[in-house]
């Protein structure tokens, strides 16, 4: 017996001071979207890094992870492989209501999600996607939820509830290969890749505003583990200092934020945008550093909407005060 | 073909009370594996139960799974549903193309040698390496997963019947040309229902084949209620117990459908003489 419980508890120890132990790296994990535009503008201008090295004996490293989409990061997250996180307000959600130790710490974009549908789909209003395929990140994401709530708008079912519209998960980057393959009719997508599907012709009938509460809603936030948190004081006021930088640039020099983004979409896809694709998407994105609280709640009931949770979980007690 | 004596079949007395031994048995050892998952999560703590969740959370996603009534709910049940018809449909198609195969393979040397061999290569290949090829070729749809189901499963049947062909005595072959079988009522009357209990056996492992590659397919197709969907959903949404309650009943309907196989091979090979009962 004591041979099956020691290696137990050591997992267990691990488990629970994975926080404490890795103090001296921060691990960061975001995704190569537009909608991330904070991370990837601070990581390519190094804001992140310089921040953290202010802390203590300067010693503390960042580590940057990149993520397909959001719900695999709550994997990594719950696993303690991940410290903070940008992730869309679906994924953190859901995080949360599980009663995985999440923090919200800061927003970072508002709307920035368009939904685009081939040109030849013959879709032109949201009933149309009846019988459709339509492109999501992930399932349970951010986009899946909004989509789902569109289609319980328009009084449209998805295909695995009894209805005729077929979700599939697609990664962002992929959908633009999808659509030229005909795999997929539409998609629901963060930016830039609306504005890339849109520069090859495809037609945005969902724009940023028409999605969800007139774009007033959450597209990404900052999380953090909350263990991570209570151990770190200094790391988190120090990162969360880094982040407010990154945003005010970017409203500042959005140019110059383009082209952060830009290489750093190169870096992390291969693909690299025309700088009029991302003006688009950057105008249809807004980039803050403010949590509101009643569209997070709203969108915990959507997330019970769309069947992924029974209850909507208090938000409240998990921002950061 | 059952000339066994009747004093070497045990009586049905004693044949129940194997049965009965052996239910308890299982009975008991599901009891300790849930008591010591208990243990372990709800008691010890040693989990979180975000990471691994107790059997009452599992057992909770599986009744509101099941049979709940909210609007949400049920969802594994469709699930459940979705999946079963398409393996099934699968299924089908595997063993009757299974079974063409087989014959032709079992009546045709050449064919034996260079598509037999082949087969058991590709029978070597994961089911859910085909999947990325299966949508390419077919699209994001049912038919991908039908097409890895299918594939999966023919290729044993197809395997026991020609194997079972060529293993059938050629004392048979003779009394059927003796009693005037042309190729075709050879084949059909006399090789065919001597390989019953071999291809038997190959339905059972197309099964348990098919049903694997159903799940690791529809896993990556997503779109209509399937238990894949379910695993995919569970794992996206931090939905551990719902991960673990799609693993069970996975686990329970692949169990089921073996142990009705089994019972009919069993039977046949009874019928047939190829087992002494204990």
């Amino acid at each position: 017996m004591t041979r099956l419980i020691r290696p137990t508890l050591l997992t267990l120890t691990l488990l629970t001071t994975a926080a404490a132990q890795d103090a001296q790296t921060v691990r960061l994990g975001f995704f190569p979207n537009l909608t991330h535009a904070p991370a990837l503008v601070g990581l390519e201008r190094g804001t992140f890094q310089k921040a953290l090295s202010q802390v203590g004996s300067g010693k503390v490293k960042l580590d940057a992870k990149e993520f397909v989409s959001g719900t695999t990061l709550t994997e990594a997250f719950a696993a303690g492989q991940i410290d903070i996180a940008y992730v869309g307000p679906g994924p953190a959600i859901n995080a949360a209501g599980r009663g995985m130790p999440v923090q919200f710490l800061a927003g970072a974009s508002e709307a920035g999600a368009v939904l685009v549908v081939r040109k030849d789909s013959g879709i032109k209003s949201y009933k149309d996607l009846a019988g459709k395929i339509v492109a999501v990140p992930s399932l349970g994401n951010t986009q899946d939820i909004s989509l789902r709530h569109i289609l319980n708008e328009n009084s449209l079912k998805p295909r695995a509830d009894g209805g005729n519209v077929t979700i599939t998960p697609i990664a962002p980057a992929d959908v633009l290969a999808a659509f030229a393959a005909k795999r997929v009719d539409a998609t629901l997508v963060p930016e830039p890749w609306g504005a890339a599907l849109e520069a090859q012709g495809h037609k945005v009938i969902g724009s940023e505003k028409t999605v969800w509460r007139d774009g007033k809603y959450p597209t990404t936030v900052v999380i953090v583990n909350a263990k991570f948190a209570q151990a770190n004081p200094q790391i988190v006021t120090a990162f969360l200092k880094a982040h407010t930088d990154a945003v005010a640039f970017i409203n500042k020099s959005p140019v110059a934020a383009q082209t952060a983004v830009n290489n750093q979409l190169l870096k992390a896809t291969g693909t690299k945008l025309d700088p009029r694709v991302l003006q688009r998407a950057f105008a249809r994105t807004r980039f803050t550093t403010s949590l509101d609280l009643a569209a997070l709640t709203e969108y915990a009931k959507l997330n019970v909407e769309a069947g992924y949770a029974r209850s909507a979980p208090d938000l409240a007690p998990f921002i950061r005060k | 073909m059952t000339a066994l004596s009747p004093d070497m079949q045990p009586t049905r007395a004693a044949r129940g009370q194997s049965h009965w031994q052996t239910l308890v048995t299982q009975l008991v050892g599901l009891i300790v594996i849930l008591g010591a998952w208990w243990l372990v999560t709800d008691v010890l703590k040693l989990y979180p139960p975000y990471v691994f969740p107790g059997p009452k959370a599992v057992w909770t996603e599986i009744s509101y799974g099941l049979w709940g009534t909210g609007p949400q709910d049920g969802k594994l049940l469709s699930a459940i549903g979705g999946s079963l018809r398409r393996v099934l449909t699968g299924y089908v198609i595997a063993v009757l193309l299974g079974v063409v195969v087989g014959l032709l393979m079992g009546a045709w040397r050449p064919l034996r040698t260079t598509l037999g061999a082949y087969l058991t290569g590709i029978q070597s290949v994961p089911s859910i390496a085909f999947v990325p090829f299966a949508i390419l070729f077919l699209g994001l749809n049912e038919r991908a997963v039908l097409f890895v189901v299918i594939l999966e499963g023919f290729i044993p049947v197809a395997l026991a019947v020609s194997g079972a062909l060529l293993n059938v005595p050629p004392a048979l072959r003779v009394a059927g040309r003796t009693l005037g079988a042309g190729s075709l009522g050879l084949m059909l009357r006399v090789l065919l229902p001597a390989s019953v209990p071999s291809i038997l056996t190959g339905l059972r492992t197309a099964w348990s084949f098919s049903w694997r590659a159903l799940v690791g397919g529809e896993l990556l197709i997503a779109g209509a209620a399937s238990l894949g969907e379910q695993l995919e959903i569970g794992r996206n949404t931090a939905n551990v117990a719902l991960v673990l309650a799609t693993i069970i009943i996975i686990g329970v309907i692949g169990g089921l459908f073996d142990s009705l196989l089994r019972a009919a091979e069993g039977r046949v090979r009874r019928d047939y003489g190829l087992e002494v009962p204990q």
